[in-house]
């Protein structure tokens, strides 16, 4: 057996086990609920958004809608990975893992891969759902490029927020720390980010919240590139012609690839490491 | 003796501990592990490895597996060829069995040795057959949530039997296995020995290893205090020699042991019935007790504990040893074989 087909098959055990547990039972209405709920709210055809906004094509309904994603599916993909190897240590079973001649590197990239399938499986096949109720509501489909990169940015983001369990999932030693390491990081991105932007707008002298103020939009859009949730309305925006924030795709996907590569390599250096 | 199938020289390692300063708030210190270690393995043999808690057997057992990296000293092996060559990775050859691993999940027992058999890249086929040797057949479709304490010890055994390894380390494998399968199980370890496996089974409890290990290793705050035969060691430490004799009604042990070359090492005493432990000649005390008209019901050679292996390994008192266990650090510490302080 090969290399690929084995971290393959170990990640496949991963998924099955996570999508066949009680967790992903739970998750799942609140899945359905801000995602392809989110979708149906937002293609309503009379809907006016703070601001006056009117969502006026299939790609800016689910552009509103991805914030059922930042909100829901990250969180669910905390959830769902927090415990990827805290569980294992505290049961003994990770010493069982790695005393095997599977190196250490593929067994974090068949950890990545499993807990990240188990959860893009639901929301991929509730994005879909999304699509079905744009089309429903509004009477057309987004294009196949918007629907590709609709698509692979909610997996970036997905996988960056695994990544992140995964990382909280090595160094902690207690599983309540690794969820409250898991949701810091979720709450911070979410919630938080808004404030630290508008810190750095104070200090800089930027006036706060202005949407119409250049220097505003601007400090906001590169201050974005520096958080997971950030970059993927960033990676969305960039199939919305009308939205200019001053950051070009070519910065939005070196951040995403950024995103990416950073954690993933930290995972792999930590799994290296790693002891029973 | 064969020779030896892996041997550790100088081998070290000790657990980085924090030691957070305000410049460096992440920097690590060494700490307890093991140290200077000096070991080999050989083809067929039993290796016991005794120690209290914290003397480093799990630790030792890790370097083993392969999953703890040596930070000094060397690890060579004889598993490609006739010849001790350094070896890598050692995974590839040990099967490790943790100490009580609960395993936990909705996979399958079945589930869970693909996966692990996959890991090691070895022939699924044999899964079936180490089912049935661990007696695992009947329960293979169960989710691991649902097995019993000894149950999981039983996967354990399978799983570090997965890979066919030259090397089996057992970490203190006895806990949860019921009389009938411990018994099993030690049959089971004669039977891999026998075929050329070299075991290594830790253990705080030296009569549970009786009869079964050919060898013992004495572990102590992360030193190999003696390693050899049984026999060899207690005589090397002045173990040797010691029998127990239990009977009814009184006995006046001074009076008994009055002009014999005897040592009398414990004496216990209530109403109907008393014990001794003695060293010396077993022939001279009975003759001297019949004479004497003592009423003796057991006569039997016993084997000392683990806080004495360790008191005459270490030249420590047993008062000593246990506060010594229960603050268990590296120190420099007197050893049985060159007899002055390292």
């Amino acid at each position: 057996m090969n290399d690929l087909k084995r971290i393959f098959n170990v990640a496949r055990r991963i998924r099955n086990e996570r999508l066949s547990g009680i967790r992903l039972k739970v998750m799942l209405p609140i899945l359905i609920l801000f995602l392809p709920g989110l979708a149906w709210g937002f293609s309503e055809p009379d809907i006016i958004l703070p601001g006056g906004h009117q969502p006026s094509n299939a790609m800016e309904v689910l552009f509103y809608a991805s914030l059922g994603v930042v909100l829901g599916a990250t969180m669910c993909a905390v959830l769902m990975a927090f415990d990827g190897v805290s569980r294992d240590r505290a049961s003994g079973m990770l010493e069982v893992q790695l005393a095997q001649p599977m190196p250490r590197n593929h067994q974090a990239s068949a950890l990545i891969l499993g807990h990240t399938q188990s959860i893009l499986i639901p929301v991929y096949a509730l994005l879909f759902a999304c699509l079905g109720v744009v089309r429903l509501r509004m009477g057309e489909w987004p294009s196949l490029q918007e629907t590709v990169v609709y698509m692979l940015s909610t997996g970036l983001v997905v996988l960056w927020y695994t990544l992140f369990a995964l990382l909280a999932s090595t160094t902690a030693r207690e599983q309540g720390t690794a969820i409250a390491f898991g949701v810091g990081v979720w709450f911070l991105f979410t919630f938080l980010w808004v404030l630290v932007t508008s810190m750095v707008a104070y200090a800089s002298g930027v006036p706060v919240g202005e949407a119409n103020d250049a220097s505003w939009v601007a400090l906001e859009g590169m201050l974005d590139l520096l958080s997971p949730n950030g970059v993927y309305h960033h990676l969305l925006e960039t199939q919305l012609p009308s939205v200019d924030r001053g950051v070009a795709a070519w910065q939005v996907w070196i951040g995403a690839v950024l995103w990416t590569v950073v954690p993933w390599w930290a995972l792999h250096k930590r799994m290296e490491a790693l002891v029973p | 003796m064969a020779e030896a199938v892996l041997s550790f020289i100088d081998a070290q390692h000790r657990h980085p501990l924090p030691d957070p300063k305000w410049y460096k708030p992440w920097d690590k210190r060494l700490g307890p592990g093991v140290v200077g270690l000096n070991l080999d393995l050989y083809a067929g043999s039993v290796l016991g490895l005794v120690g209290p808690n914290g003397a480093g057997k799990t630790t030792l057992l890790r370097m083993m597996a392969g999953i703890l990296p040596l930070q000094k000293g060397e690890v060579k092996a004889r598993f490609h060829s006739d010849t001790l060559a350094e070896v890598g990775d050692l995974r590839q050859w040990v099967g490790h069995m943790p100490e009580q691993v609960r395993w936990q999940g909705r996979m399958t027992v079945r589930d869970i040795l693909i996966q692990l058999a996959e890991m090691r890249n070895v022939d699924q086929t044999r899964i079936d057959g180490l089912l049935g040797l661990v007696g695992l057949r009947g329960r293979q479709d169960e989710a691991l949530n649902n097995l019993s304490q000894g149950m999981r010890q039983r996967l354990s055994i399978a799983a570090a039997l997965l890979g066919s390894p030259k090397v089996l380390l057992l970490d203190e494998p006895f806990n949860g296995l019921d009389p009938v399968a411990s018994q099993a199980f030690t049959d089971l370890v004669r039977r891999l020995a026998s075929k050329g496996v070299s075991v290594v089974i830790s253990s705080h409890m030296v009569a549970q290893l009786e009869g079964l290990v050919d060898r013992i290793a004495l572990l102590h705050r992360g030193q190999l205090l003696d390693e050899g035969p049984m026999e060899d060691v207690e005589r090397r430490l002045d173990l040797d020699g010691r029998y127990a004799l239990s009977g009814t009604g009184e006995v006046d042990a001074e009076h008994l042991f009055h002009d014999l070359d005897v040592e009398l090492l414990d004496l216990q005493q209530d109403d109907s019935h008393w014990s001794l432990t003695f060293r010396g000649s077993p022939l001279s005390v009975l003759q001297a007790a019949m004479a004497n008209d003592v009423s003796i019901t057991s006569w039997s050679p016993t084997r000392p504990n683990l806080v004495e292996w360790l008191c005459a390994a270490t030249g420590m008192s047993v008062e000593d040893i246990s506060l010594d266990v229960a603050s268990s650090a590296l120190l420099p510490m007197k050893t049985a074989e060159v007899g002055e302080d390292e």
